[in-house]
Formats: C-alpha cells, structure tokens, sequence
C-alpha cells in the first residue's frame, strides 16, 4: 500500500515537474502576447498614441531569453511592413516594463531607411518583458513583446 | 571611469553599388550615466546620456532616434539604408548636457 502511493506520487511529481518544465520552457521560447500590458505601461501607451489600439503582428522582436549583464541587452527589432514614399514605418518604439524609464527608445524613420530595421543595446533593470511597438505613417500601430531574464541590474 | 568621450565610428559596406540597401553600423563612447548610480565615494553620479542622434544622407534627415539613459554605454546602433546616391553619411549625437558629436562616411558606388 505504501509502495503504491510513493510510485503514485512519485509518477505524479514527475509529471508535474514536467510540466513546470514544459511551461517555462515555452515561456521562455515564444513571445509573449502583448494583451497582458500592466497599468503604468498602458500609461506610456497611452501617452504616445492616444486611444490608438497596439495589434499583434508584423514585428520580429529578437531579444536573449537570459540576459546575464542588465547593462547590455541586445535588441533588435524588424518589421515587414513596407517601406514605400506613401506608406512605411514612421517610428519603432522599445519599452521595458520594469525599468525606471518605461520608454527607453524611439527610432524615427524615413523610406530612405528601406527597411524597418534597427539593432541596439539597452539597458535593464531587472526581469521585464520587452516591448516593440511599430508605428506607420499612416497611423497603425503594430507590437510584439518577450520577457527577458536578467540576472545583473544594469540601472542602478 | 575614463572613456573617451564623443569619439564615433561609422561602419558601411567596402563595397556599394548604386540602389544598394546597405547596413550602417555606428558607435560613440559616451558613458550614458542614468544619474541612478552613485560612485565608489558614495555621491551620486549625475545624469549624462545622449537624448538624440540624428541620421543625414546628402542634404536630407534619413533617420532620427530619440533616446533615454536606457540605451547601454558607449551607445551603438545598426539601421539599413537605401544607398541610392553618391553622399555624405553624418550622424551627430547630441547629450543631454549639450554636447555634440558627429562623424561622416562618404557612401561611394564602386565603378
């Protein structure tokens, strides 16, 4: 009897470690989605473009899962929005959530860029998700977001 | 802390043909102080950061980045563009304290 329910809880925190894992895994890998904004970011938001809403989509968010220096974090950001005269991506704008500026960068654009493109590095406070929000010119606005791990403050 | 300040490189491409859209590379020493941290005597290290940089080709504004202290030390960053006449590439950095930094590559086509 005592045999049984040790191998059954032993199957069961098994399963359930696995799981665990699975999921930090998976949270780790995939972008997270940009629904779950927390209050004072909707704030910058809202501050930056007004009512305007922030689609998922159309932006390439490529960031380090672990970032072991929160005083350099690679960031890159790229869209395939086009790059046209009449319509292209006027600015690319990075907030970090938890750091004690929100709204980290803004990177104006013109067509002569040719493709909505930039790479950076930036600093982190501590664990946050990232965020990039794309911006067209005429009006639209486009986001992705990952959390990035950090393990070393890099805002004092 | 020592860093010599201002001093920027600018990275394109040995070789660009005409319509090319080719990758800029740029980099300044600057020390990009949030004004957060405080030095090893204990007093605060006030707020140095560069807050705009902008991108010129030719006579025309190709590109300008409005940052805040967030951006890492010596600041660097990669954008493409579209080469698609013979130029000058100047980008100038300015700082929150009124310093001004630029740099100049002549984007050339090869024959």
């Amino acid at each position: 009897m005592s045999g049984f329910s040790r191998r059954l809880f032993l199957h069961a925190s098994g399963l359930a470690f696995l799981g665990l894992a699975a999921r930090r895994l998976a949270a780790l890998a995939r972008p997270r989605s940009s629904d779950d904004v927390p209050w004072k970011v909707q704030q910058v938001l809202k501050q930056l473009f007004g009512d305007r809403p922030v689609q998922d989509g159309h932006v390439q968010l490529d960031v380090p899962a672990v970032a072991a220096d929160g005083r350099v974090v690679p960031v890159m950001i790229e869209s395939d929005l086009p790059m046209a005269p009449d319509r292209y991506v006027k600015a690319v704008h990075v907030l970090v959530d938890n750091n004690p500026d929100i709204h980290l960068a803004e990177f104006r654009l013109t067509p002569q860029i040719g493709q909505a493109f930039v790479s950076t590095r930036i600093k982190m406070r501590m664990t946050s998700p990232v965020r990039a929000v794309v911006e067209t010119s005429d009006g639209a606005l486009w986001g992705a977001a990952a959390d990035v791990r950090v393990t070393v403050n890099g805002c004092g | 802390m020592s860093v010599e300040l201002g001093a920027a490189r600018i990275l394109v491409p040995a070789s660009i043909h005409r319509g090319d859209v080719i990758d800029v590379r740029a980099l300044v020493e600057h020390p990009m102080a949030t004004g957060l941290f405080r030095d090893a005597q204990g007093s605060p290290i006030p707020a140095h950061f560069i807050n705009d940089v902008s991108v010129t080709y030719g006579d025309r504004e190709a590109a300008r980045f409005v940052w805040s202290s967030g951006i890492s030390r010596d600041p660097f960053v990669e954008f493409p563009l579209v080469a698609d006449r013979e130029a000058p590439l100047t980008l100038t950095w300015k700082d929150n304290k009124g310093g001004v930094f630029t740099q100049t590559v002549d984007i050339k086509f090869v024959t």
